[in-house]
């Protein structure tokens, strides 16, 4: 059994969450007005002792990128530089789907969080980046915005202090990529949503070309509580090097599919018993432990623990927390193909590996899944992917080759069947493919 | 620079050369400077251009960092030890170019790219021998051919997607008028508004296209490119006078490419200029030496007209020597030296320019930000420096003979003097009202100087010989000498 701890979402089923009364009777804003009392530089140094780390997907320390900003940037004809505080908002990992719960029912955590973010590293605005299909949650945040500037705690002279920090919420427009944060920051500022180019990093030239820190919506959710109860409680759930509880979002085949929050290092294979075991009591085939990017785990890797490091040393990674359940009756071949024309959709289109690459790759598995495939399409997989990985701007192209190395490499039983029988063997004969691929149709 | 200050510049070692660098530098513009950039591959990265670091073609091994990384936009930090053609890097480009060139259609034998196309030589050192690629290629049907504007022709099916076309409109013309459309692997290279193009740069974007989805409609499928041989000139279009390749075979110019000059006009020139060849390749344009006779103008020989010229100026008592600001520095010199001794008549020496209204460098202005200025000759500046006033054509009259000098670009003047005559480069329908025209050279069949609007100076050479019976200036006043009954004045060389 797992021990639960809920930090973030033990309110989840109070009617009103989402208003400024009903949080406020909760406890809410308690920490804004402890933050506003203490120095910028002891709120970073909590943050770095909760051993909080990015919940977006990279999982870099979030005390260290903060305090990566420049103290006080200046132009050089020595005005100061503005400085920006980003949301990102933009949860497109499949799988994953744990922002939008906390922005549902709590938006005031996260603009709770974001003010007393914006106080430690001293930003004059933040911008909520939301993903443009949740428009609900848009809406939730944009009143939660209105109440709270309301009630003086944005805009000029928050809660009676000399410093002033607003909030503005930006719809994306429905591209992956714009959750990479440079390619959020450029889409931010209503250009091409493509990865940008690092060094700079955005902590010196980032949104509108000013010193930017970005975090994600858990991220900045857990800040509140940190600054409440103190570093020290925080830390003592998770690892060492890993604070805190976590979101999982558990889908696929599972008996409760849903938003959990559990400490950061469980164990997968209580995850999903604390989830009710595989749908249908079916056997596990596999795990993709951290939204589609993650390398997927085969059912003999899942006695591993959630938090960021060990997922890394097993070979995967602990992404965006959304855990996909497999069961033995899915054909891992079609996973990987459904997986794969979800990526060759999203590259940017910027770098020639990834773009082409992920178009070949979708292709090929494409035919590996209806039986046109070959044993040289089996042995060419892993060329292409060397060839992307590591190879490019951003991480996307490192994306790409996590399900379709995984994949070969665990269950390459499964594919040499498909070119064998010329045919998936876990569909009836003729069965033609939902996803067929749109390649030719497109042009 | 000082011996201190030469000991501090900063220095990284590239392939074992220890090379210096400015601070700021990338580790290709280092390379640059040092003149061992041709090690580096690279297919979006342009001098010109801001970095987008894309492409992936120029990755070089830094030792000590984990990754590859892009020479185009990693900063040259001091003591960085660089790794251009190390076993890694190769392979990293060896990947590159099998992911590039798995959807191109390898048309070269109908691509007009061929011979001097980026993906053919980077394939050609580090491209893979064979691909895995087994699919369909990728075509846009639509954009197989299609005009990007009146002087451009896309074919999309190349596309390696470098956008540098996209980055020129957006950086240096400031246009926007090129665009991707859609996203990933069937990204578009597309224009803006439906009318297309309409920038008047456009030819650099086939200048700058490492392959051969877009070409200059004017050089498409006129020539291939290895017969062309690559020579240095100077576009004489307008008082910019841009440095360009005149690229040429057998005697005829097909194309004008831009020549990097930092001090003039860096990467570009403009499309007006780069077409501005056909000018001298005209049907039109006066060849032979014509001499009038009852009223009309008669082919005739250089043996015939010289003295006719001689005799002509011993008769005149007044004489207007009008001299285009399209003539070189040396031969305006020569002939305002010359000419006089030929004649004991008050001759006055006069420039005339005319074009878009200009008449000296005070009239001129720049068109736009870039290049294009409205003194459309070539060297207004070098006549000056020369101390030849613009002629007052109000003021200054009451010639009897008038000889006008000059080489394509300057304007007719009004009528100058009763007899008048024409020498240098004109085309049939301007020389009805000349009793004589002399046929010269153009920028293009003789060396020279000419001064651009920004007092730059630069010299050019021959690129082809002149046409039909054309004489260069000095082999007309060695003519002139020989038929001189009076001892002429020796000039020394240097000044022709």
């Amino acid at each position: 059994m797992v021990q639960v701890e809920k930090l973030l979402t033990q309110h989840n089923d109070v009617e009103g969450s989402h208003t400024m009364d009903v949080y406020r009777s909760l406890g809410g804003y308690k920490a804004l007005e402890k933050a506003l009392a203490m120095t910028p530089e002891s709120i970073v140094d909590e943050v770095k002792k909760s051993n909080l780390r990015g919940r977006g997907g990279a999982g870099f320390p979030t005390g260290m990128k903060w305090s990566f900003m420049p103290k006080a940037p200046t132009f050089p004809d020595g005005r100061p530089k503005p400085k920006y505080l980003v949301c990102n908002a933009d949860e497109g990992e499949p799988g994953t789907f744990k922002d939008r719960l906390l922005m549902t029912k709590h938006p005031h955590m996260l603009i709770e969080g974001m003010i007393v973010a914006g106080h430690a590293i001293g930003a004059s605005r933040g911008f909520i980046y939301i993903r443009g299909e949740f428009v609900f949650e848009v809406k939730r945040v944009e009143d939660a915005i209105v109440e709270a500037r309301k009630m003086g705690l944005l805009g000029k002279k928050v809660s009676g202090t000399d410093w002033s920090f607003d909030l503005v919420v930006y719809r994306g427009a429905g591209a992956y990529i714009c959750g990479e944060e440079t390619a959020l920051l450029n889409s931010l500022e209503g250009k091409r949503g493509e990865p940008r180019l690092k060094p700079p990093f955005p902590a010196m030239v980032g949104a509108f070309g000013m010193p930017t820190c970005v975090n994600n919506v858990e991220t900045f959710c857990a800040i509140p509580t940190i600054i409440n109860d103190g570093a020290a409680k925080y830390a003592s759930v998770g690892t060492e090097r890993s604070g805190g509880t976590r979101l999982f979002c558990v889908s696929g085949e599972i008996e409760k599919p849903g938003v959990y929050e559990l400490p950061i290092n469980v164990n997968l294979n209580d995850l999903i018993a604390h989830c009710g075991g595989v749908l249908g009591g079916k056997k596990l085939k596999a795990v993709i432990p951290g939204g589609a990017s993650a390398p997927m785990l085969s059912a003999a890797e899942t006695d591993v623990a959630m938090d960021f490091d060990s997922l890394a040393k097993a070979g995967t990674m602990a992404g965006s927390g959304g855990v996909i359940v497999i069961s033995e009756d899915t054909c891992i071949v079609e996973v990987a193909a459904r997986l794969l024309k979800f990526y060759e959709h999203e590259s940017c289109g910027q770098c020639s590996q990834c773009r082409e690459g992920s178009h070949w790759l979708a292709r090929m598995f494409h035919r590996i899944e209806i039986g046109q495939g070959t044993e040289a399409d089996l042995n060419a997989i892993a060329g292409i992917c060397s060839n992307m990985a590591g190879q490019t701007i951003c991480a996307f192209s490192d994306a790409v080759t996590g399900p379709a190395l995984s994949s070969v490499r665990k269950f390459r039983h499964e594919f040499e069947e498909h070119v064998r029988l010329k045919r998936c063997p876990c569909k009836p004969e003729g069965h033609v493919p939902k996803h067929e691929n749109h390649a030719s149709a497109m042009l | 620079m000082t011996t201190s200050e030469a000991l501090t510049k900063p220095k990284i070692t590239i392939d074992g050369q220890v090379v210096e660098f400015e601070p700021g530098d990338t580790i290709m513009r280092a390379a640059e400077r040092a003149r061992v950039d041709q090690k580096i591959p690279r297919f979006c990265y342009h001098p010109g251009l801001p970095v987008a670091g894309t492409c992936r073609m120029c990755t070089v091994e830094v030792e000590k960092a984990p990754k590859l990384t892009t020479a185009c936009s990693t900063p040259a930090a001091d003591g960085m030890v660089i790794l251009t053609q190390s076993d890694r890097v190769r392979k990293s480009r060896s990947g590159v170019m099998e992911m590039l060139l798995a959807n191109h259609p390898l048309d070269c034998p109908v691509c007009d790219q061929a011979g001097e196309c980026s993906l053919q030589d980077y394939n050609y050192e580090y491209g893979p021998s064979k691909s895995e690629f087994k699919e369909d290629k990728r075509v846009w049907k639509e954009a197989t051919t299609k005009a990007l504007s009146e002087r451009l022709t896309l074919n999309m099916n190349r596309c390696i997607h470098c956008e540098r076309c996209v980055r020129f409109t957006e950086d240096v013309t400031k246009t926007n008028e090129l665009l991707m459309d859609n996203r990933g692997w069937h990204k578009e290279l597309t224009t803006a508004l439906d009318e297309g193009m309409f920038n008047e740069y456009q030819g650099n974007v086939a200048d700058i296209c490492p392959v051969g989805a877009i070409t200059f409609n004017d050089f498409r499928f006129q020539k291939r490119v290895w017969f062309l041989k690559e020579k240095e000139g100077i576009c004489d279009g307008c008082a910019k006078g841009c440095s360009i390749y005149a690229d040429e075979e057998k005697g005829t110019v097909h194309r004008y490419r831009a020549r990097f000059n930092a001090e003039v006009n860096k990467h570009w020139i403009c499309d007006e200029g780069r077409v501005s060849f056909h000018r001298y390749q005209n049907a039109e344009r006066v060849i032979h030496p014509l001499l009038s006779a009852s009223g009309s103008l008669n082919a005739t020989t250089w043996e015939t007209v010289v003295p006719w010229l001689l005799s002509e100026m011993k008769k005149a008592r007044r004489i207007l020597l009008l001299i285009g600001t399209d003539a070189s520095s040396e031969e305006a010199a020569t002939i305002a030296q010359m000419l006089p001794s030929f004649s004991s008549a008050d001759l006055v020496v006069r420039s005339w320019n005319g074009t878009n209204g200009v008449q000296s460098s005070a009239d001129d202005a720049a068109v736009d930000h870039l290049l294009r200025r409205r003194d459309h000759t070539s060297n207004t500046r070098g006549i000056e420096s020369l101390g030849i006033k613009p002629w007052n054509s109000v003021t200054e009259q009451n010639f009897d003979l008038a000889i006008y000098f000059r080489c394509g670009r300057a304007t007719l003047p009004p009528v100058m003097a009763q007899k008048e005559i024409a020498w240098g480069v004109f085309d049939l329908p301007e020389i009805q009202r000349f009793a004589a025209v002399l046929p010269g050279l153009s920028t293009l069949e003789k060396f020279g100087t000419y001064t651009n609007c920004d007092q730059v100076t630069q010299s050019f050479e021959i690129v082809v010989k002149g046409p039909g019976g054309t004489a260069s200036v000095r082999k007309v006043l060695d003519g002139m000498k020989l038929k001189s009954s009076t001892p002429v004045r020796e000039v020394v060389r240097d000044t022709i």
